[in-house]
């Protein structure tokens, strides 16, 4: 009789555990809300208007309004560019992952998607990243640009936050999309003879 | 005056050798177990991209273990070489010993060599899995060495907890074998050594409920069938792997609960084998044992199936989600072969405790 009721606790324990750890904590957990970072820039540029083999500064401060980010992302892209080469020089930068320069043809990911979809890079761009990043922290990320051909010259810029999401988990939430289908803010240079 | 003061430290030696084999035999799996917790807190540290420098926690735990097991090895050849009596059942151990402190140490300057060569490696490269392969076969040599001494001396109860600290270094650095196979940590620019998906979804299915059912069956085992162990390897493996895998990640802090949870099953198949110890007894518990496994291994085995089944980008406050959304898929597709292997593992344990204590 003790035997049996050993057992039959055994099994009633057993049961509870599997209910418990299958169905009823994993939905409680799914239920609890996702962190969302939400990412943001400014960008200034010394000059718009340069003499070609003159140079100019692109100063960019971003930031982490949200939640906590598991990596944080500012991505410059020249899409005027085959390849970065002694064009852009990087003169601050405090994030805690190096550079990722991305040259033309890389896989890269898109439409969001952390890497689930991808796409090839059409143009050159350098890819800053902290790992992760809390709310409120700044950092920075300038380069100086040396044009060497005439005509205007554009640059995309844009943060991302990882996980992403939302919509208000990439910076800036609407307009323009780049080779990634992904948003982002122009910024042009013209440079006279 | 050399050959006076040699005579009484030869008798000595002589005198204390089963006892220096011994405590050479448990310096080595206690090195083992640093190296292992080590290297799940390095892996978690990884994940999360904390700062790695030379002499960060995980890295110095991990050389304190390499430094503690290479003095078991020496401990151990010393009590042997002075050995009157057991010098051949004890040489199964202290060859494997051998070998395995070898691998482990010649590891390192290979890791030095390939990371100067190829930069940063992942999970698995050459010089990681001969480390692993180092570890486990240091941790092979240290049980056999402890379990046979409890078996010439017929030790007590108490002594017999020795196994404990004898086979979790065994059932860590055996899951690190395993882990590397499995789990896509292995991508660098240099080498893809990611496994691919539906090998790993495999190793992982199989190889996981296996090594957790013949862990805890070999400690049954090796100390002839004594009441608590199980559930105190299975509680010490839980607490390793939740205060080195859970909780250095402050998002995942709450799901400890959940993984706590964990030891119900070891208690109750503890239980069960107290109760009885007929086959019927012994398949359901390492069956049960073996069904467990996708629970036992959380976080990282989720990023296995993920591989396979979803695909998604995991970054570290999305694990649990991840993992979550995933348990009902994977424990159906991974049900009936995991209690088949922790079943397996069953019939096998019982082999290798025989040849183990000789009898």
């Amino acid at each position: 009789m003790k035997k049996f009721l050993i057992y039959l606790s055994a099994f009633v324990i057993l049961s509870l555990y599997f209910v418990l750890t299958i169905f009823i904590l994993p939905s409680e957990f799914l239920m609890t809300e996702q962190l969302v970072p939400e990412p943001s820039f400014t960008a200034i540029l010394s000059e718009t208007n340069i003499t070609l083999g003159d140079s100019f500064h692109l100063d960019i401060v971003s930031m982490n309004n949200g939640d906590y980010a598991d990596i944080h992302i500012v991505s410059v892209a020249f899409p005027d560019l085959n390849i970065i080469d002694d064009v852009v020089k990087i003169t601050t930068y405090d994030f805690t992952l190096s550079p990722s320069y991305i040259s033309v043809d890389d896989e890269i990911g898109s439409k969001y998607s952390g890497g689930v979809e991808t796409t090839l890079a059409q143009y050159p761009s350098i890819e800053a990243m902290s790992r992760p990043l809390k709310p409120d922290v700044q950092t920075h990320f300038d380069l100086l640009i040396t044009p060497q051909e005439l005509g205007l010259f554009n640059i995309y810029v844009k943060s991302i936050g990882i996980p992403h999401t939302s919509d208000i988990s990439h910076y800036p939430y609407s307009g323009f999309l780049d080779h990634q289908n992904e948003y982002v803010s122009v910024y042009s240079v013209s440079v006279n003879p | 005056m050399t050959i006076s003061t040699s005579k009484p430290s030869e008798t000595f030696l002589k005198s204390k050798s089963e006892i220096i084999f011994l405590i050479g035999s448990i310096l080595t799996s206690l090195g083992i177990l640093l190296v292992t917790v080590g290297g799940s807190w390095d892996i978690t540290n990884h994940l999360l991209s904390k700062p790695e420098t030379f002499s960060s926690p995980p890295h110095a735990l991990m050389y304190s273990g390499v430094a503690v097991t290479l003095f078991g090895v020496v401990l151990s050849f010393i009590g042997w070489k002075n050995l009157q009596k057991f010098k051949t059942s004890y040489f199964l151990s202290l060859k494997i010993k051998l070998i395995g402190i070898g691998l482990l140490t010649g590891a390192g300057p290979f890791d030095f060599i390939w990371h100067s060569y190829f930069g940063l490696d992942g999970l698995l490269s050459p010089p990681h899995f001969t480390l692993i392969t180092g570890m486990f076969l240091c941790s092979i040599g240290g049980m056999v060495g402890i379990s046979r001494y409890l078996k010439f001396h017929n030790s007590k109860s108490v002594s017999k907890h020795l196994l404990i600290l004898a086979v979790i270094p065994v059932w860590l650095s055996a899951s690190g074998i395993i882990s590397s196979l499995s789990l896509p940590f292995s991508s660098t620019d240099f080498f893809q050594f990611n496994p691919e998906p539906t090998f790993a979804f495999i190793v992982a299915s199989l190889a996981y409920p296996f090594l957790i059912s013949f862990s805890l069956f070999m400690v049954f085992r090796l100390s002839n069938y004594q009441f608590g162990l199980v559930s105190i390897l299975g509680g010490l493996f839980l607490l390793i792997y939740s205060s080195t895998a859970i909780v250095p990640n402050f998002a995942m802090i709450d799901t400890v609960q959940f993984y706590s949870l964990n030891l119900i099953p070891f208690v109750i198949a503890d239980v069960f084998l107290k109760l009885s110890r007929s086959k019927l007894s012994l398949f359901f518990s390492g069956g049960l044992i073996g069904s467990v496994f996708y629970m036992v291994y959380y976080p990282y085995v989720m990023y296995t199936y993920n591989e396979i089944l979803l695909g998604k980008l995991v970054s570290p406050s999305l694990i649990y989600f991840v993992y979550f959304e995933l348990i009902e898929t994977v424990l159906l597709y991974t049900l009936i072969p995991s209690i088949v292997m922790g079943v397996l593992a069953v019939i096998i344990s019982a082999k290798i405790a025989k040849k183990i204590l000789i009898t």
